[in-house]
């Protein structure tokens, strides 16, 4: 196969560039085409510790290892949801579902990591996660806000190690439970002359700082700074106050539903990438009694994303992904639970770039198997790379000049996926 | 008197079981669990013999009582079927009797009502001799377990624990079982899996756990004593650790103790026994895994737990020495007081 080798930089189109060059430069092919890509954004749901695919997306109703719980028609005819999922049952028209995930590893701590990396061959360098990927490879866009946000419970902060070998720049920056960084607005005794007067100190600080360091380290610290000019600006999107009663409550009260507002609101802002996180998915213990909990939140939540992307349009330049690092098991232990699955499990995705109302791959009666096409995640990860037009057998990363494939070299994209 | 039970066999179970119960003459023993039959076993004082199974549910069998004077079996399944049977064949059955997951059956002393509760969060009251309805009552939300005295007194998801009278239909008490009940991030741990009066009605139990963290919950068994008259709890006992899980099934022995099993998270459960009286269990059995139901016979000699095969829980694809990929199993281990 004939890589043509080309960097980042390559799609690299600045705001500056933009605002600099005035709308004739528009007529030009290439920016049309980068105007094009800058659209595109991602919603990347994250279901940690493994969503049981028998409850969800692949039911196997009435069988060994079926569980308790019927399945439900979804609006594809001869598509079954489990029936914990009545709200996206009628949105399945807009998910392409693929049944056939078949990964390597049952356990979180590696798990995780080599499912949102996409589990690339060795290369002795740590990936970057998939946000910080897309970070990279299509930048923040006009919106200039920071290209990689991650909306968790809990805490928040800068994490640079989920970009890899990209560099910190490319890390994602968390808001723990949807809130904004401690500090974010100008505190009211400092004056706006003030606050210019301290930054441009600072720049001729970071002139002698970037003298005596790695450009990679110079340009993450230079990055932060102006993530944090660009948030103060649009300290406003993490504000769900103002929204209609009916929105917050249409999305859930409890913290899932309200991060998922968070994140409508940053995909209207213009965030590249928004990572939206739910952990306690990992029951090995009363797994029915808390599937029937947690299930109908996610799909509360969930289906009320999609209902607003479709609204404002920009389901039609999203790319929506939901998934966890493995399923669960079909047999069920003596504490009533489901343990870790990565043989036959499933994702679901939707919006731009994928077929709508589409199940993909098919698992065997009791969901032990796959049974058609198995995928990898590197599979999906060149499918979400093509959905967002970047050819993923093509285009590299530049590991500090060394030329490293964004998705597993010897893995395909999933095409009947892609739209 | 303190009871010392003695395991005399065990039998296997090609699947798992969530409830058994014994018939009025001890007989048959019947058990629901993870599959959509009712299996059935001959008894005669020992020997547990396989008869044919009951079926024409849907997803698990999750319920069964049986009639306290004819040979008459109520079960359910988490499809929300009720039926009702003589020997093998379905005298009445209602497909739907709940919209879901029916959780628990009881049946009235002399045998006339059946009460159920389900996921869907209603009580209903049947005929027990034509399955016709009789009442109901939309309860709250997810109904988890229920028992009969002149009111029917049932308990939900967040532990809160009502009697409701079918006849005047209305609420005649209340009892605060929010110890069984947590919100863990998006999951509501619901605790309480059993309701059992004692003391001729004086004292209700409510019986489960009290949860401490969702997804793997670590958790310890726990039984709440209410005083009946006022409402009030007045003493709960917890047994061994929060490893040790769910109480699953309560019953009292006619000499008047507790008799409880547990499945646990990491620990294993336990077979326990309690005299009302106290705090703290004067015996325990250790050697069954996750255990899940316990039938006590009606000669009060004899009762029967069914626990889980050991290592029964395993992350990836544990497969059997046959190359199968094989379900969990129910041994039942038969014991003489």
């Amino acid at each position: 196969m004939s890589h043509m080798l080309c960097t980042p930089r390559d799609h690299a189109f600045s705001r500056r560039a933009f605002l600099g060059g005035g709308l004739s430069l528009l007529a030009s092919p290439v920016l049309a085409e980068a105007m094009r890509q800058r659209d595109k954004q991602v919603l990347f749901v994250w279901l940690d510790g493994g969503l049981s695919q028998l409850e969800s997306w692949d039911p196997k109703p009435n069988t060994e290892f079926g569980g308790p719980f019927r399945s439900i028609p979804t609006s594809v005819p001869g598509i079954h949801f489990g029936e914990l999922m009545p709200k996206l049952a009628k949105q399945a028209h807009k998910l392409c579902v693929v049944r056939s995930m078949c990964t390597k590893d049952n356990a979180h701590s590696s798990g995780v990591d080599r499912i949102q990396r996409g589990d690339p061959k060795n290369r002795g360098v740590p990936y970057p996660h998939f946000g910080a990927g897309v970070a990279k490879l299509l930048g923040p866009g006009a919106s200039g806000l920071p290209p990689y946000v991650w909306i968790k419970p809990g805490s928040g902060g800068f994490k640079a190690e989920d970009a890899g070998f990209l560099g910190p720049k490319y890390g994602s920056l968390a808001f723990g439970d949807g809130k904004p960084p401690d500090n974010l607005l100008r505190h009211p005794d400092i004056s706006a002359e003030q606050d210019t007067a301290r930054n441009e100190l600072r720049a001729m600080l970071d002139k002698r700082f970037a003298a005596k360091r790695e450009k990679r380290v110079v340009e993450a610290n230079a990055s932060v700074f102006d993530m944090a000019e660009k948030l103060m600006a649009r300290a406003d999107i993490f504000d769900t106050s103002k929204l209609p009663e009916r929105d917050r409550e249409r999305y859930g009260r409890h913290d899932f539903g309200q991060h998922m507002l968070v994140a409508r609101q940053m995909l209207e802002a213009g965030v590249r990438f928004v990572k939206v996180t739910s952990y306690g998915w990992d029951t090995h213990g009363d797994h029915f009694n808390a599937q029937s909990t947690m299930i109908p939140k996610f799909d509360q939540a969930f289906s009320a994303m999609l209902e607003d992307l479709e609204a404002s349009g920009l389901l039609k330049t999203t790319l929506v992904i939901c998934l966890s690092e493995f399923g669960r098991t079909p047999r069920i232990n003596g504490h009533v639970g489901r343990d870790h699955w990565p043989e036959a499990w499933s994702i679901a995705m939707a919006g731009h770039g994928v077929k709508h109302g589409a199940v993909i791959g098919e698992t065997n009666d009791k969901g032990t198997e796959v049974k058609s096409q198995p995928h990898d995640i590197g599979a999906a990860f060149h499918t979400w790379y093509q959905a967002l037009g970047i050819d993923s057998h093509h285009v590299e990363f530049d590991n500090a000049g060394q030329p490293l494939p964004i998705a597993h070299d010897e893995m395909m994209a999933i095409k009947e996926a892609l739209a | 008197m303190k009871l010392e039970p003695k395991q005399i066999a065990e039998f296997k179970s090609e699947r798992q079981i969530s409830a058994a119960r014994f018939n009025a003459d001890g007989a048959v023993l019947a058990a629901v669990g993870y599959e959509p039959t009712v299996r059935l076993w001959a008894f005669d004082g020992k020997n547990l013999t396989p008869l044919p199974s009951l079926t024409g549910f849907h997803g698990y069998s999750t319920a069964l009582a049986f009639h306290p004077q004819q040979p008459r079996l109520f079960a359910a399944d988490s499809w929300g079927q009720l039926a009702c049977f003589e020997g093998e064949k379905a005298v009445w059955r209602h497909e739907t009797a709940h919209d879901g997951w029916l959780r628990q059956i009881a049946i009235s002393a002399d045998g006339s009502r059946v009460a159920t509760c389900g996921k869907d969060g209603f009580i209903r009251v049947w005929n027990a001799a034509d399955g016709k309805k009789l009442a109901e009552h939309q309860a709250g939300e997810d109904v988890y377990a229920l028992t009969m005295t002149d009111s029917i007194t049932f308990g939900d998801i967040r532990g809160r624990v009502e009697s409701w009278n079918a006849d005047l239909k209305k609420k005649t008490r209340s009892f605060d079982g929010s110890p069984l009940y947590k919100l863990d991030r998006i999951q509501d741990l619901g605790g309480l899996r059993v309701l059992l009066f004692i003391d001729g009605g004086r004292t209700l139990l409510a019986a489960g756990t009290t949860p401490q963290n969702g997804a793997t919950p670590q958790s310890i068994p726990t039984i709440l004593f209410f005083d009946v008259a006022s409402g009030k709890l007045t003493k709960t006992v917890t047994h061994v650790s929060n490893k040790e899980g769910y109480v699953h099934d309560l019953v009292q022995h006619r000499s008047g103790c507790l008799m409880a099993v547990s499945s646990g998270t990491p620990g294993s459960g336990q077979l326990f026994l309690l005299d009302p009286a106290e705090k703290q269990a004067f015996h325990d059995n250790k050697k069954m895994a996750n255990c899940h139901a316990l039938a006590l016979h009606p000669d009060g000699k004899h009762f029967v737990v069914t626990s889980t095969n050991r290592d029964s829980n395993g992350n990836g694809k544990s497969l059997a020495k046959d190359g199968s990929y094989k379900t969990n199993t129910s041994p039942l281990h038969v014991f003489e007081v």
